[in-house]
């Protein structure tokens, strides 16, 4: 029995530390979301009371009805625009990557090293290095507010690639050659026998390829210049600066762009965490 | 050692491989070839070359719009960069402010971003059960948000009238307090602008997650036997933290010091959205910089001048993480 209540009390003394200071720290980090929540349920009125209130006196649904009913917000649209970019991006890098992680992995061929060498050089070479060529190949292209003039352009990820073969080296050439033995054509065997074995890969880079797509801003800031192209980050800043007194309307608004994708990222965390802490990747 | 060995096997095994593989490999090797080439040798290039003309989309010119309008110019856009006078041109000015102001972000970011994450990810770790998954999941969150959104709110937390940082200062002093934390460039602590250090929290809050996921999943790596072996010696948390906890974190530690400077270098979207610059270009930062002179001046050639440097400075500094990334390897 004292033995009992000693280790208890260890027990309690290990970890009431850390709640001590977990639990302050986690309302500061939730506060923004908070505030940002609850100001989009006030009245243009109360928002403009000094001081500012916390929680709503006066609770409104109204500045989402307003937001939703905006003929110059057509929200769909935009989230449509997001939607296009962000799939066919994702579904672009896992299939490039995926096949030339394993090409790179399994395959012998002339200029390999090279070709490989140049992949991880592309990997150091930041976004805004290429970004006034970029945007100068896409005027000439006429792709200037086109979807397309920013899924052209994202075919290839060479860290998608680094990473695919690293993967692959993993898949037994035993299973490839019994494929082979058995008259699989080459992409057959991609497709049927490495692709399967990729999976939890191609899940997590996945995510993770669609969050940063989804979240982008300086790239389709500069490519998307017309209103109705534009997607949900960049049509957000714009919304933002048209209402610069009615912050109730921004925040209502910020709210149906951020909340509904950022609950979808909140289901999937597990594979986006494991895509940070395997490949140390950054947006 | 164990992918070279492989690469040997499968060079071995597909030595004589078939028509069929060489077409499989054709077919797929030289599109890959012919993108990369006019996606991104060809940019890389025409990047570099735009840095020796005084280039503008607004003039035309003869191949790629170069010369006529957009003359050649040579080394002369690296050369004005040298030049610190007071009378330097308006562009050379904004380049100086632009590094200073970058290398200061940077400079204070990192640390306080480890300051903060390395004993979150320790405090979190050493909770159990559910909770450490929703500690975990709560300070993670920002990190899924897009960064526009978080520059939003975080601009209404810094709101002069309306802001939820003046009504807390307002509520502990009793006092109205007004202060325009983005827009007063008189705000200064220990010569820091204030408004950079509101773009500061603005960022940590967002960019914390990456870092503190990656530390928590390095101290999982620790074995239980060393944390157990310090305890029955006797140790307390703090001598843990720092004598067993640190040290064993060491290499995790310096990699994400060096990915948080990457990306703190090329800040761009919370700046934008937050200050555009001001007050008085004390968040000034390069990439911003970069971004008005190339597509609102339209001065692309000394845009992609500047390009190239920053360049060059993200670039050592990646040159240091793979160093790094190789030697982490092999342990």
């Amino acid at each position: 029995m004292p033995a009992s209540t000693v280790s208890q009390k260890r027990v309690k003394l290990r970890i009431n530390p850390a709640y001590f200071i977990l639990i302050p720290a986690s309302l500061i980090a939730l506060l923004p979301f908070i505030w940002m929540i609850l100001s989009s349920f006030k009245t243009l009125k109360e928002i403009r009371q000094i001081p500012p209130t916390f929680v709503p006196q006066e609770f409104t649904l109204d500045n989402y009805k307003k937001v939703l009913d905006d003929p110059d917000l057509p929200l769909g649209i935009f989230y449509r625009n997001s939607a296009i970019i962000a799939i066919a991006n994702v579904i672009q890098v896992l299939f490039t990557s995926s096949l030339f992680g394993y090409i790179f992995a399994k395959f012998e061929f002339k200029g390999k090293k090279v070709l490989f060498w140049f992949v991880l050089a592309l990997m150091m070479i930041p976004h805004q290095m290429t970004m006034i060529p970029g945007y100068l190949i896409l005027a000439k292209l006429g792709l200037i507010n086109k979807l397309v003039g920013l899924i052209i352009p994202a075919a290839i990820d060479a860290f998608g690639i680094f990473l695919f073969r690293q993967f692959a080296l993993s898949i037994p050439n035993e299973l490839l050659d019994a494929a082979r033995v058995d008259g699989a054509g080459e992409f057959y065997i991609y497709r049927r026998i490495v692709l399967p074995q990729l999976g939890p890969a191609l899940a997590t880079f996945g995510m993770l390829t669609f969050m940063f797509n989804w979240n982008a801003y300086l790239w389709p800031l500069i490519v998307l210049t017309e209103k109705n192209v534009r997607t949900l980050p960049i049509i957000l800043t714009w919304f933002s600066n048209q209402q610069v007194d009615k912050t109730n309307l921004t925040m209502a608004a910020s709210v149906l762009v951020i909340l509904p994708v950022l609950l979808v990222f909140l289901l999937v965390q597990k594979w986006i965490v494991e895509g940070i802490t395997l490949s140390g990747l950054k947006g | 050692m164990t992918a070279r060995s492989q690469d040997k096997n499968s060079g071995r095994f597909f030595r004589g491989r078939n028509a069929a593989e060489k077409r499989f490999l054709a077919g797929t090797i030289s599109p890959l070839v012919l993108y990369l080439a006019f996606w991104t040798i060809f940019p890389l290039l025409w990047g570099i070359t735009l840095a020796f003309f005084d280039y503008s989309p607004r003039q035309t010119g003869g191949f790629l719009g170069f010369g006529e309008g957009n003359p050649f110019v040579g080394l002369q856009h690296f050369e004005n960069m040298l030049n610190f006078s007071a009378d330097a041109p308006l562009e050379v000015q904004q380049f100086h402010i632009g590094i200073r102001v970058t290398l200061l972000f940077a400079a204070l970011v990192v640390p306080l971003n480890l300051l903060i994450t390395v004993p979150l990810a320790f405090l979190i770790e050493s909770v159990n059960g559910k909770a450490k998954g929703i500690f975990r999941t709560i300070f993670f969150l920002p990190v899924l948000a897009p960064s526009v959104g978080v520059a939003i709110m975080w601009g209404f937390i810094f709101h002069p009238q309306r802001g939820l940082l003046n009504a807390i200062i307002g509520q502990f002093t009793g006092r109205l307090v007004g202060t325009a934390w983005l827009r007063d460039s008189s705000l200064t602590v220990w010569g820091i602008p204030v408004a950079l250090f509101a773009i500061i929290i603005a960022y940590l809050w967002q960019d914390m997650g990456y870092n503190l996921v990656i530390f928590i999943a390095a101290l999982q790596g620790i074995p239980q036997s060393i944390k157990d072996a310090a305890r029955i010696d006797g140790a307390n948390w703090l001598q843990m933290f720092v004598r067993i906890i640190i040290p064993l974190l060491m290499p995790t530690i310096l990699l994400a010091a060096i990915l948080t400077m990457i990306s703190a270098f090329q800040v761009f979207d919370i700046v934008q959205v937050m200050t555009e610059g001001g007050p008085d270009d004390q968040t000034q930062v390069l990439l911003l910089n970069i971004y008005s002179y190339a597509f609102r001046y339209q001065k692309m050639g000394w845009a992609a001048a500047v390009s190239i440097v920053m360049f060059l400075v993200v670039l050592s500094i990646s040159f240091v993480q793979t160093r790094l990334l190789r030697s982490e390897w092999e342990y």
